[in-house]
This record gives structure tokens, C-alpha cells and sequence, in this order.
């Protein structure tokens, strides 16, 4: 009972957090709606008994990735954090196909055994005996996972380039 | 609901929290008091027992500071983000007081609870520092919601010197649980039960040194305050907070000094053990908090002693000389583990002999290396 409780608490958070966190046009806020996201997400690996996973969670993407990402905003001229250029949404119904094709193929390996059995067998927590899970039900996950990642290493790149203006002449210092 | 957990998560909880708030108001008045004899000064020493004239050397001195903080009025600048300035100095302080729950402290009324104890968690070292690197985010949250230029220098720093600094303090832990095999802090503190403690080895030694100066940064403590240097940047992060927002700042600053020490002592200082704990089993708190003040009070000799480094020789020391002493300290420890394994006296003595010579040399070539980068530095304006 009180699992459920927890459960609903932190999957409330975690959905809040990201949908603030695609939603706010202020970066730095996006970015802190992001961590909120990944602290949510690191409650209910806890809540799984999976608590190496959770800290590393914390470690990696909160303590790691958020002041990567601060430091990045750091560096670019909107230090301000305000953002009022419209975002460019051409295409937006292809982008929804494709989130909703990948999130499927996310969802395979568990697809598959969709009558869950109605107690989880007990699982021994091993480096190899996950290894051995990555290449055996979610291979697909996995490369579908390393593609998605490609992808967005090339839009970060394609829009860190922006669009080729004209060069002005550089004015004296 | 289950009450009866939540009763017992209660009194784990609640009285760690009330004792290291009142080592915190003790500890303040304790440094005020340490800085003033280093400067040649008396002190606090009038605040005591209200309407007479004891003075009690002027331990009325934090509850007096406390009651002028709760009634100081609550400034926030106009274009400040006034949500991130309100969250700031709650997120500085969570964390803090979140980690103090992962040092093996065992206390009398909490040996019926072992069971719920987060420090015998098997990850219980990763824990504390996943959750220590969020002070960082508090700092730039700080800097940046005050929308003021010195505020952002100061998270900007803090977050550049954070970064650099908990590569270090993670390396030289890693030393320690290399040794002992285990990520919980119970079993690293039992390790070194009687007098077995790893600084008094010359691997556990350095890496107890670099570990202590970069947590001497981790926490903005002199020589390296420079997110708050107050004669560049005003008072860095929070020049634009007042009252009880700075108070919880003051709060989470200490709390999280507490919480490294306390870390440090369970890593390198053996913990809870000392003399007397056959007889005493509760001593072991008594010993714990001990090497905790102990610590502290080195923290506030440095900060009486040591004037404030450089931007710059702040990041050379981090990545030039602590990284990689830290790391040729885990290869040397590597090695003396596995000379410890073959238990004769000849082989440790070797063992010891060459890693303290390996040590020491590389620290100086460091220092030598590092010498020719420390030019005298040219003033463009000032000549």
C-alpha cells in the first residue's frame, strides 16, 4: 500500500518534472525541471530495490550530466536563461510518429510477455547476468537506444551550427 | 500505513538532525572565537545568560545571531527569478543534511533500528557523494536567480571549482574501498577496528591528505572560498540574500563540513574506534564526534592561516598536481594489497620502504614540474 503511495508520488513528480522541462522556454528552468525529472526517476529505482542503479542515477545525470548541461548554457550568450525566439516546429507530425514508434520498440521485451507473471522471480543482481540480459531480450532496446543517440549527437551539432549568415564585416575592438 | 516504521525512521532521524544543529551553533561561535586569538582579538564575549551580566565567554553568541536573522527582513531584488531564490538556500541545505545518515554514528537509542539504517546500504560511500555534488547546483541556482553580475561570478566559480575538486576527493575514496572490499560504511569503519586505521599507512596517508584538501574546496572553506572572496566579488552567490535565506545557507554550509568530516573519519580515521569501547560501547559516538571537531577545528586554523588562492592556482592544483598524485596513489595502494596478501614482514617492509619513497618523490616532482607555470603575474593597468 505504501509502495503505491511512493509509487504515485514520484511517477507524478517525474512526468511533472519532464513535462516543465519540454514546456519552459527559460533554459536554466528547463534544465532544473530536467533534474527533477532524473531525481523522480531515481526514487522509483529506489523503490525497486534497485538502489546502485538509483545512486548512480543521482551520481551520472544529476550530479554529472545537469552541471554539464549548466555549463553549457554558461558558455553560450543567453546566460540570462530567456529564450523568446519561436521554436521551429516544422514536421512536428513526422517527430510525433517517430517518438511514438521508438517508445513502442522501447516497450518490446516487455510486450512480448504481456501476461506479467504475477510475482517477479527473484533476480540475482550481477554484472554478467545483465550483460547477458542487454544482448538477449533487449538487444533491439539497445540499438534502438545507441541510434537515438547518434541522432541527437547530430541535431545538438546541426544546431549548435545554426543557420550560415552572411558575414558581416567584424567590427574594431 | 505502517506506523510503527515511521516511528522508528522518527527517532533515527530527528535526533541527528537536532545534534548537528547544536554543534553548528557551537561550532560558529567556536571559529568566531579561534579567528579572533589568531588575529589578536577577544571575541564574542558578551552575549550570555540574558539580563544579568554573565558573560559565559559569550556562548549566547549563536542563539543571538539566530534570533537577529529570523526578525532581518526578507530582501529579494526586482529581477530576480523570485521562485530559484526562494529554492536556493532549501537545496543548499537537503542534501547536507540528507548525507548525515549514511555515517556509521551508533547511537545507544538506535541499535534496535540497525535494520533501517541507510549506512549499512551496500552502496552507502556512492550514496553520500551522488548526493553531496548537489550542493553544486544550489550554489549556481543561487548565483544565477539573483540576477546580480557578482552573484554569477561566484556560482560560476563555485561550480568550476566543484567540478574540479570532486575528481580528487572520489579518487583518494576509492583507496579505501579498494582496501577494504566493500561500499558500506559500516564494514569500512569495522575494518579498522583497533587502532588499524588507514591513514597510518603511507598510500592511506596521501590519499587522506588529498582528500581533506579537496574537501576543504568541496565546501568553500579558506584558502579556497573563492565563490564567496569578499574583497573581489563582494560575497559571491549569496550578496543578494538576507535574513533566514542566508541563515540556511550558514546552516548548509556547516552541516555539509560536518558531513565530509564525518566522512573522512569513517574512510581514513577508523570511525568510531578508539580507547575504552570494551567497557563503553557508547563511546564510539563520543570518539566519532570527537574526530569530527577535530578536524573542524584544523579547517578553522587553515582559514585563520592560509590567505586565498588564485582562479587560477586553484585549477592548476586540482588537475596539474592533487589528480595526478591521486591516481599513482591507487596504483601504489593496488600493489601493497596484494603485498599484504603474502603476510611476511620483509615483504611489507619493502612495501612500505618503496611506496613511501615512490610517494614522496612524486609529490616533489610534481611541485618541481609545477613551478616553472607559477610565473609572477603581469599587471596590464597597474603598472
Amino acid at each position: 500500500m505504501s509502495e503505491e503511495i511512493a509509487f504515485w508520488i514520484l511517477a507524478t513528480i517525474a512526468v511533472l518534472g519532464a513535462l516543465v522541462a519540454v514546456r519552459k522556454r527559460n533554459l536554466i528552468h528547463g534544465v532544473f525541471a530536467l533534474l527533477v525529472f532524473f531525481a523522480g526517476l531515481s526514487g522509483l529505482f529506489l523503490l525497486l530495490l534497485a538502489e546502485f542503479i538509483a545512486a548512480v542515477q543521482v551520481l551520472v545525470y544529476i550530479g554529472a550530466v545537469g552541471v554539464l548541461l549548466l555549463f553549457a548554457i554558461m558558455l553560450t550568450e543567453r546566460v540570462a536563461g530567456d529564450d523568446g525566439r519561436r521554436m521551429v516546429s516544422r514536421g512536428w507530425f513526422w517527430g510525433l510518429v517517430m517518438a511514438a514508434a521508438v517508445f513502442v520498440v522501447l516497450l518490446l521485451p516487455a510486450i512480448q510477455q504481456w501476461p506479467s507473471p504475477e510475482t517477479a522471480q527473484p533476480i540475482k543482481p550481477s554484472v554478467e547476468e545483465l550483460g547477458h540480459k542487454l544482448m538477449n531480450p533487449y538487444v533491439v532496446t539497445l540499438e534502438v537506444l545507441a541510434l537515438l543517440l547518434t541522432a541527437a549527437l547530430i541535431g545538438a551539432v546541426t544546431a549548435a551550427q545554426g543557420v550560415r549568415m552572411p558575414k558581416e564585416e567584424d567590427s574594431p575592438e | 500505513m505502517n506506523f510503527e516504521l515511521l516511528i522508528d525512521i522518527l527517532i533515527a532521524t530527528v535526533p541527528l538532525m537536532l545534534i548537528f544543529a547544536t554543534l553548528f551553533a557551537f561550532t560558529t561561535w567556536l571559529e568566531r572565537k579561534a579567528l579572533a586569538r589568531i588575529q589578536n582579538r577577544i571575541g564574542p564575549n558578551k552575549v550570555g545568560i540574558p539580563c544579568t551580566r554573565i558573560g559565559l565567554f559569550g556562548l549566547g553568541q549563536p542563539a543571538a545571531d539566530g534570533i537577529k536573522m529570523l526578525f532581518k527582513e526578507d530582501i529579494v531584488p526586482r529581477g530576480a527569478d523570485r521562485l530559484f531564490h526562494l529554492l536556493a538556500p532549501i537545496l543548499a541545505l537537503i542534501p547536507a543534511m540528507l548525507v548525515l545518515c549514511f555515517l556509521p554514528l551508533e547511537f545507544p537509542w538506535t541499535k534496535s533500528l540497525l535494520p533501517i539504517q541507510a549506512f549499512l546500504l551496500d552502496g552507502a560511500v556512492i550514496f553520500f557523494f551522488a548526493i553531496t555534488g548537489l550542493n553544486t547546483l544550489a550554489v549556481f541556482m543561487a548565483g544565477w536567480a539573483s540576477r546580480n553580475k557578482y552573484s554569477l561570478l561566484g556560482g560560476m566559480r563555485a561550480v568550476a571549482q566543484m567540478v574540479s575538486y570532486e575528481i580528487p576527493l572520489v579518487l583518494s575514496a576509492v583507496i579505501v574501498v579498494m582496501m577494504v572490499g566493500s561500499l558500506n560504511a559500516a564494514e569500512i569503519a569495522d575494518a579498522q577496528k583497533g587502532f588499524d586505521w588507514f591513514v597510518l599507512s603511507p598510500w592511506g596517508f596521501t590519499a587522506f591528505v588529498i582528500f581533506f584538501i579537496s574537501a576543504l574546496a568541496e565546501t568553500n572553506r579558506s584558502p579556497f572560498d573563492l565563490p564567496e572572496a569578499e574583497s573581489e566579488i563582494i560575497a559571491g552567490y549569496f550578496t543578494e540574500y538576507s535574513g533566514f535565506k542566508f541563515a540556511l545557507f550558514f546552516l548548509g554550509e556547516y552541516i555539509a563540513m560536518f558531513a565530509i568530516s564525518g566522512l573522512a573519519v569513517t574512510l581514513f580515521l577508523g570511525g568510531g574506534d578508539g580507547p575504552g569501547l570494551a567497557a563503553a560501547p557508547w563511546l564510539s559516538v563520543v570518539w566519532f564526534i570527537a574526530k569530527i571537531f577535530a578536524l573542524i577545528a584544523v579547517m578553522i586554523w587553515l582559514r585563520g592561516t592560509l590567505p586565498r588562492l588564485r582562479v587560477d592556482q586553484l585549477m592548476g592544483f586540482a588537475w596539474r598536481f592533487m589528480l595526478p598524485l591521486s591516481i599513482l596513489n591507487i596504483l601504489v595502494a593496488g600493489f601493497a594489497w596484494h603485498a599484504q596478501q603474502q603476510d611476511s614482514t620483509i615483504i611489507t617492509v619493502i612495501t612500505w620502504v618503496a611506496s613511501l619513497a615512490i610517494l614522496y618523490g612524486t609529490a616533489s616532482g610534481l611541485n618541481q614540474l609545477n613551478r616553472g607555470n607559477t610565473r609572477p603575474r603581469k599587471y596590464k593597468y597597474a603598472e
